[in-house]
């Protein structure tokens, strides 16, 4: 044992940057999957067990994979810092219904000037080490406006799984609606000591990206953070997802060939059919925190006061089951001309 | 949907026609994908009038990503980068209208495993994103019709609906090289068997376009002679029967686009700006697009009503 108040012999620097890549998507199969199959999909490696949880929701995460990487970091200012570790990976089930993977890793704040034996970095997974001192500012806005091509990019590392996972015979390849994948990408900078966690910016950068900075206390888990960013992903697609479907719903008279096609729908008036997937399959999705560590539970007050992402689904979900209820008077009396 | 753009030769109107459709159905609140799978001459974005927004994407585009050079093809949403002044003023309501171009030096190249299991990829994932998935195809019978014959018989597409148009122009010659692209030896028919296809179902789901036809009652033509006009009906007639005894007959066609000088000159968009404020363009042409629009996706056409 090291002497009281002796630094450690084989103290790591301290780290000053982690970040991450979550893709979130709608699982392509027609029937959520229960635990079981889900803890299936998700065995990525045979000699670590999937995490299944039941409560507060179905969850499973699959372990978490190393990927080894030697490569420049993305920075803002362009210069060029040769970086070496492993980057780690993994993927999550939401009720069966949402896949998401999701790839992270931790910056220390400077590494030896030349490349170590490989078996240095196995021992940290999830840490890569800069080729001398990193400048953290410059990386975490590189980081989050994406690289040059042949930079470090964890999003090629999350959706490289994601990919892999698709392809997993148990999916039928039957989405119940029409949906997109989103990207978030984000990275937390160290906060002073005593300083609480703090979300300092969440964007919609474009149609399916997202970014996210934060900053929070040296000794919160990179993997805390992983699961705090997998939680707002979570929570942004369904949003997003919601709107897209109401948007899509055509009040009127129904064009031909409209989603969703499948003839099982028999009679139904079109907004129904339209909107009968969001009730199967979104609706009861929506619970925030239900995974976040404690002390980074209350960086989403911050979404919460602005832009008020659970107000915002409340209201959703309410115009889609007025929708629902007015669809269930009979036509005759639903279809109201304008006064003149 | 699934729909592949086919032709046996090229000048068939194949990409300027498909990508009409794709456009049709686009403001109609369908979401479209325009999939340039035309290795070699990708046009698409001259019909779409992205010149600009296609810089940067000549390494990124579908032809590397089936190489599996990039993880992801480059995608450009038409309505926001259009230099088409009607198009840009995108319609209230129109669904999207995204663009998956081609790369600028791809030519055609061998088939591979992987390859087929990133065009499965793609095609599941736009499938699941897009209404309309609309793929222009090389000319003839090229590496892009055996990839996505071997795709659409892949097990994992098997609940992914797909329909096949045929676009040939009106002429002898076309007439008999459409219905050998479908028919012959080594045509779509026997290739698809081949590659699983059960070949009634395949059959069923294959319809011929016929582009740039002349209408012989038409006013273009009224400057003729009786003689002409008596010539041009004959010829008509002719090509019905020939086209008949192919196996491409009228009840396997699912439209006909007349000849539209607009487009003899340049690949473009019709649009209804064309027809009713410049009037260069005929309306039967912006019609006749609508309505093999419409049809893509009504089954009367394909044989299941």
């Amino acid at each position: 044992m090291p002497a009281p108040g002796a630094p450690p012999a084989t103290a790591a620097p301290r780290t000053v940057l982690a970040c991450g890549e979550v893709r979130t998507c709608l699982l392509p199969a027609g029937q959520a999957l229960d635990s079981r199959a889900a803890a299936q999909l998700l065995r990525l490696r045979a000699d670590e067990r999937v995490l299944v949880s039941e409560r507060p929701n179905l969850y499973g995460r699959s372990p978490d994979t190393l990927t080894g990487v030697d490569c420049p970091l993305p920075s803002a200012n362009g210069a060029r810092i040769r970086a070496v570790g492993t980057v780690a990976a993994r993927a999550a089930l939401t009720e069966g219904r949402v896949l998401q993977t999701s790839a992270y890793f931790t910056l220390p704040a400077s590494g030896p000037d030349h490349r170590r034996p490989w078996g240095d970095y196995l021992v940290r997974p999830a840490v890569v080490e800069p080729l001398g001192k990193l400048p953290y500012d410059a990386v975490a806005a590189g980081l989050l406006d994406g690289g040059r091509h042949g930079d470090l990019d964890v999003g090629l590392i999350a959706g490289g799984l994601l990919t892999r996972l698709l392809r997993h015979p148990l999916l039928d390849q039957r989405p119940p609606l029409r949906s997109r994948q989103t990207r978030l990408r984000w990275v937390a900078l160290t906060a002073p000591p005593g300083e609480a966690p703090a979300l300092e910016r969440f964007t919609v950068a474009e149609d399916e990206l997202r970014t996210v900075r934060l900053r929070v206390p040296e000794d919160i888990p990179a993997a805390d953070l992983a699961g705090l960013c997998d939680d707002l992903a979570l929570h942004d697609w369904l949003l997003t997802t919601l709107v897209r479907v109401l948007d899509g719903i055509r009040l009127g008279p129904a064009a031909p060939g409209s989603w969703p096609r499948t003839s099982g729908d028999g009679e139904l008036p079109p907004v129904v059919g339209a909107l009968r997937p969001a009730v199967d399959h979104l609706l009861h999705l929506w619970m925030p925190r239900a995974r976040v560590s404690g002390r980074l539970a209350p960086l989403w007050e911050a979404l919460e006061e602005r832009p008020g992402f659970t107000r915002q689904w409340l209201a959703l979900v309410q115009r889609v089951r007025d929708q629902l209820t007015l669809h269930a008077i009979p036509p005759v009396h639903r279809e109201v001309e304008p006064a003149p | 949907m699934l729909v592949f753009a086919a032709s046996d030769k090229g000048g068939t109107g194949r990409s300027v026609t498909s990508a009409n459709l794709a456009y049709q159905r686009a403001l109609t609140g369908d979401h479209v994908a325009y999939v340039d799978f035309d290795f070699g001459s990708p046009t698409a974005a001259a019909v779409f009038d992205v010149p600009s927004a296609l810089r940067g994407t000549e390494e990124r585009g579908l032809h590397s990503y089936l190489e599996g050079e990039v993880t992801e093809p480059a995608s450009i949403d038409i309505w926001r980068h259009t230099e088409h002044p009607v198009l840009r003023a995108r319609q209230n309501q129109s669904g999207r209208l995204v663009l998956y171009p081609g790369d600028a030096g791809g030519g055609e190249f061998a088939t591979g495993e992987e390859a087929l299991e990133r065009c499965i990829d793609l095609l599941l994932r736009l499938n699941s994103e897009f209404d309309l998935v609309m793929v222009d195809l090389s000319a003839g019978r090229s590496y892009a019709v055996d990839l996505v014959l071997a795709a659409t018989a892949h097990p994992q597409m098997r609940h992914v609906s797909y329909r096949w148009l045929v676009f040939h122009r009106w002429t002898r010659q076309h007439v008999i090289a459409a219905a050998g692209l479908v028919h012959k030896e080594n045509g779509i028919l026997r290739s698809g068997v081949d590659r699983g296809h059960d070949e009634n179902t395949l059959q069923g789901n294959i319809r011929f376009v016929r582009a740039a036809v002349p209408d012989p009652e038409s006013a273009m033509w009224a400057q003729g002679s009786p003689a002409q006009a008596a010539w041009m009906q004959s010829c008509n007639r002719a090509l019905r029967r020939l086209a008949s005894d192919q196996h491409i007959g009228d009840s396997v066609v699912l439209g006909t686009v007349p000849l539209e000088p607009i487009l003899q000159w340049r690949e473009q968009l019709i649009t209804e700006e064309d027809v009713l404020a410049t009037q260069i363009a005929n309306k039967e042409t912006l019609e006749a697009l609508e309505e093999i629009a419409r049809r893509l996706t009504d089954d009367a056409y394909w044989g299941l009503l």
